[in-house]
């Protein structure tokens, strides 16, 4: 018995070694494809979570993304949807667009904004949301920002 | 100190020898510098060889770890966070990252996070972190890379993590080592404790919130490394709270205890990796037959894992971080080096070689880079 946890202690240490000296040629590779597969995704509140629709506009284009709600009552990011305007480039000097953010066919915000200052009044056409000023980003909920090439702004909902 | 009567030098030959597998890994760990244009990396990849090399051969030749360990792990320490700072002021002109970038997903992955992302991972196939899954262009620092690496780490080293691999720790020891003497030698020992309670807290907060609450509030290296840009009153508090941890925990304690107090007192990663101590097969124990006890383990352990109870039990706490401080600083050859699964004191020369081939090896490799990255830009300012 003792000869053979000596072997068993023996052989862990050199699988430790091997797994070492292995790790930069295919571990560190296998592991992150293999957590790649995963299927994980970043949290919405940092990524403002999958597109929804796209509405063509001419020249530009608005993302809108799924909702992004509360999933614990403790999280401190209020529910917000995400609309993105790109290219940045192609949006006119002051950008007015009335967005549909619950797919209803209804317009559900009149979002205002001109890129070059990051600044955006977003008045709410629908009584279940709440008209919102911003400007840049002090919140993951409620903000403008240029993120790439893309006017993205958050909509405060319920 | 009391030096150790058991000390003895290997031959220069037969040391020489042993390091010879070492400098072989490192000569292939560093060849891709040596491919890079310029004579900055060269330069770099060819001290930090040498450094490497010759730190493991002074391991060989004195049959001492920690001294060695610790030149390295300090000068690791101090290094990485001027090789971080300086390419995010040259990627962005500044240490603190805008919520935009957040969003984007552009925050380096840090290691800390992952005993957070955990429960929410499994709960919400959700990663609460704003960085980016897999490397991009404005990232390179993604989660699925930088997880990976430590599992290799830890699957390599369990809590050797914490001695051969982690650059926060570095900046401890570094201040650890500042003081000839410590000036506060009484610590309560219910304080090891602590770093269990905040990792509990964080993992049920971050959890609970779906935010990592130590990264957010509590991460003391968020002072030399990445801050949220302040622009709140929130923020600023953040901001405070990690520059007053910084100091006091990674600063003042350490230099006046010569322990790693951040460590031991706070880093719920620690605490975390103390688990995979249970999973490495060398681990360190106490011969308590020829145990004086003269304590000198205990005031030699930087992590607060020895104490009476643990010298009578005849093994270091679970927060043994193997960098072989107590096995250097025992008069007696008490404390030694072991593989689990054989008789303590049977082949402890044996368990240290396995346990510094596997450690030193990703030491180089992954220490090892980050040391030749940044000594690449320090030496490109002036040649």
């Amino acid at each position: 018995m003792k000869r053979l946890t000596s072997i068993l202690g023996h052989s862990g240490a050199i699988a430790a070694l091997v797994v070492a000296v292995l790790g930069p040629f295919l571990l560190f590779g296998w592991f992150q494809k293999g957590i790649g597969a995963m299927g994980l995704k970043i949290h919405p509140s940092y990524s403002g979570g999958a597109v929804s629709r796209v509405v063509q506009r001419p020249g530009y284009r608005i993302l809108v993304y799924e909702r992004v709600g509360r999933t614990t009552p403790w999280q401190r990011v209020d529910p917000f949807v995400q609309a993105s305007w790109a290219p940045v480039p192609a949006l006119p000097a002051s950008v007015s667009d009335e967005v549909d953010v619950d797919g209803d066919g209804k317009p559900d915000f009149r979002v205002a904004f001109k890129p070059a200052e990051l600044s955006v009044d977003a008045v709410a056409l629908n009584p279940r949301y709440h008209t919102m000023h911003s400007s840049g980003v002090t919140s993951f909920s409620a903000l403008i920002a240029r993120v790439n090439d893309a006017i993205v702004v958050r909509l405060p909902v319920e | 100190m009391a030096k150790p009567v058991s000390t003895r030098q290997r031959s220069l030959g037969r040391s020489l020898l042993l390091t010879l597998p070492m400098l072989l890994w490192s000569m292939l760990m560093f060849s891709r510098a040596l491919e890079q244009p310029g004579l900055a990396p060269k330069l770099a990849a060819v001290v930090t060889l040498a450094f490497v090399v010759a730190l493991f051969h002074q391991m060989m030749r004195t049959t001492e770890t920690n001294r060695w360990r610790r030149y390295f792990f300090t000068t690791l320490g101090f290094l990485f966070p001027i090789g971080f700072v300086w390419d995010l002021i040259a990627l962005r002109g500044s240490m603190s990252i805008p919520m935009e970038r957040m969003i984007s997903g552009d925050t380096p992955f840090c290691f800390l996070a992952i005993p957070m992302m955990i429960v929410p991972a499994a709960l919400t196939k959700t990663i609460i972190f704003p960085g980016s899954i897999l490397p991009t262009a404005s990232n390179p620092h993604a989660i699925a890379a930088m997880v990976g690496l430590w599992l290799v780490a830890t699957l390599a080293l369990g809590k050797g993590w914490c001695a051969y691999g982690c650059f926060f720790g570095g900046i401890e020891e570094g201040f650890a080592s500042f003081a000839k003497k410590p000036r506060i030698k009484k610590l309560d020992p219910r304080w090891r404790w602590m770093p269990w309670a905040v990792l509990s807290a964080v993992v049920l907060l971050s959890a609970a919130t779906l935010e990592p609450v130590y990264c957010a509030w509590l991460c003391p290296f968020k002072a030399v490394t990445e801050y949220p840009q302040v622009r709140s009153l929130e923020t600023a508090a953040q901001a405070g709270i990690f520059l007053s941890l910084f100091v006091g925990l990674v600063v003042v304690l350490p230099w006046l205890t010569k322990k790693r107090t951040q460590c031991g007192f706070l880093c719920p990663f620690g605490a975390f990796q103390s688990i995979f101590s249970k999973t490495t097969a060398v681990d360190v124990r106490i011969d308590t037959a020829r145990c004086v006890p003269c304590n000198l383990c205990e005031s030699s352990c930087p992590t607060l894992s020895i104490d009476r109870e643990a010298v009578k039990a005849g093994r270091p706490m679970i927060s043994c971080m193997r960098c072989g401080a107590c096995v250097d600083a025992c008069p007696r050859d008490a404390a030694v080096w072991h593989i689990k699964g054989t008789e303590v004191g049977a082949a402890g020369e044996r368990a240290r070689l396995l346990h510094l081939y596997a450690a030193w090896a990703f030491a180089a490799m992954f220490g090892g880079s980050i040391i030749a990255n940044t000594l690449s830009k320090l030496i490109g300012m002036v040649v």
